[in-house]
């Protein structure tokens, strides 16, 4: 395997570029005949370079002619329906990509959601710097698990058993009333504004930041640049809605 | 620890795959990686290529840098050389636009390794609360009186959400309008985020 990673781009070094040609020329000849193999279907491949006159092909040159045979027999739609050049193909693997990173962030989003929840229970973390629209998922949050509890609450009490009871062990349960660490949260929901400088227009994500340690900021808030003080200059936003591609990469 | 998404590499025996799924699954994800590979020697060495793929449903795929016809008519003609004016107009636009993709890609990729990353945090983050603390703990864990106090204090958390979410309002209708009225990039943001 490579030692470091190649980047993509054409390879001005003449012997580099020739011996690049040589080795992944032939690992590709190679998947496609395993591709062939495996899934028992035809394939060929053409390659022209500029260090033969002929060009490389794959299986053999009966083999090509007969494939291309059989691809112009199929109708012009059929043809075109799955013809890529370098162009569509990436783009195609651009827009899947953009929807796995959508649907990852959206997850995400849910699951920080959940530990703002947990922390402003118990007044570990303060609903006075969240903004509207988080504040409104934070409470649908909240009520959808207001319901779960009280579904639980009448499975278990019509006597459906399930994996619950008292553990040993756990001191803040019992006098009656709300007492133990649940308290202190009903005291603790209006707290200081601006806690660490924090400006309402930033994203969630500040939230997991300003909870743990600045320097965890590093291990976090990666690819997105967030982080306190940080503007939006690195977040993508461009003029598609749907794509999250930053404009200003290229001015 | 997470559990692995998939087994990872395994060395497999290069023969026809006897699992109709497998198969089908392997030369989806195949044909793509050959593909990419195609696409990548095409960068690196400015060469051109032509591969066509019959899919086991009999579908046929094709990739071809310029395009699969150029090359594919080049090798069926053989005899003349081919019209290199024609080539050059479509290789240049598309050479254009091909670096810029393959950064936009690259980038897209790592947001997608990063938020993976969080994914992997923010499970830590839960797996923890849920061993330290009982009221973090699934909900089939709790006893009928812990999830009492928990509904109650969920309760009170819903009114104090509520409080908020009046105070920022301000009593108006104006709340929808709020997010975009600032003309900032900033507030694009969220809608993004909250669509």
């Amino acid at each position: 395997m490579t030692r470091k990673k190649v980047k993509l781009a054409f390879i001005m070094n003449d012997s580099a570029r020739k011996a690049t040609f040589k080795k992944r020329k032939k690992g590709l000849m190679k998947k496609v005949n395993e591709l062939s193999t495996l899934c028992g279907i035809d394939a060929c491949a053409i390659i022209y370079s500029p260090y033969e006159a002929q060009p490389e092909v794959w299986p053999n040159n009966i083999g090509v002619q007969r494939v291309l045979a059989q691809f112009k027999r199929m109708p012009e739609m059929e043809q075109s329906k799955k013809m890529v050049n370098q162009e569509s193909f990436i783009r195609q693997r651009i827009t899947k990509a953009n929807e796995q990173l959508k649907k990852q962030i959206k997850e995400n989003r849910d699951k920080e959601l959940t530990e703002v929840m947990y922390q402003c229970l118990t007044g570990k973390g303060s609903i006075a710097n969240l903004m509207l629209p988080d504040l409104n998922d934070l409470g649908g949050l909240v009520d959808q698990t207001i319901k779960d509890i009280c579904r639980r609450i009448e499975s278990l009490k019509k006597g459906v058993t399930g994996p619950s009871g008292s553990q040993p062990g756990r001191s803040q349960v019992n006098n009656g009333s709300n007492s133990g660490v649940m308290n202190a949260m009903d005291k603790r929901h209006v707290v200081d504004q601006n806690v660490g400088g924090v400006n309402g227009m930033q994203r969630t994500q500040w939230f997991t930041d300003w909870m743990n340690n600045p320097s965890d900021q590093q291990n976090m808030g990666m690819g997105m640049g967030m982080g306190m003080g940080h503007g939006y200059e690195m977040v993508p936003f461009g003029d598609n809605p749907n794509m999250i591609w930053p404009n200003q990469f290229f001015p | 620890m997470s559990k692995k998404p998939s087994l990872g590499r395994q060395k497999i025996k290069i023969a026809k795959i006897q699992i109709k799924n497998h198969l089908q699954v392997t030369f989806s994800k195949r044909r793509s990686g050959l593909f990419k590979k195609a696409s990548e020697l095409c960068t690196l060495c400015g060469v051109e290529i032509a591969i066509v793929v019959f899919s086991p449903a009999g579908k046929v795929f094709s990739f071809g840098h310029p395009e699969v016809e150029s090359v594919t008519d080049r090798f069926l003609a053989r005899k003349s050389n081919v019209n290199s004016s024609n080539l050059h107009l479509v290789e240049s636009h598309q050479i254009a636009s091909v670096p810029e993709l393959n950064l936009q890609l690259m980038y897209m990729v790592n947001e997608l390794e990063a938020e993976k990353k969080r994914s992997e945090a923010l499970d830590q983050m839960r797996k923890d609360g849920q061993s330290q603390f009982w009221w973090e703990a699934p909900i089939e864990d709790l006893s009928l009186h812990e999830l009492q106090q928990l509904k109650d204090s969920m309760e009170e958390l819903k009114k104090s959400v509520d409080i908020h979410v009046n105070n920022i309002i301000g009593g108006s209708d104006r709340a929808p309008i709020i997010l975009s009225s600032t003309g900032d990039s900033c507030v694009d943001n969220y809608i993004w985020l909250c669509p």
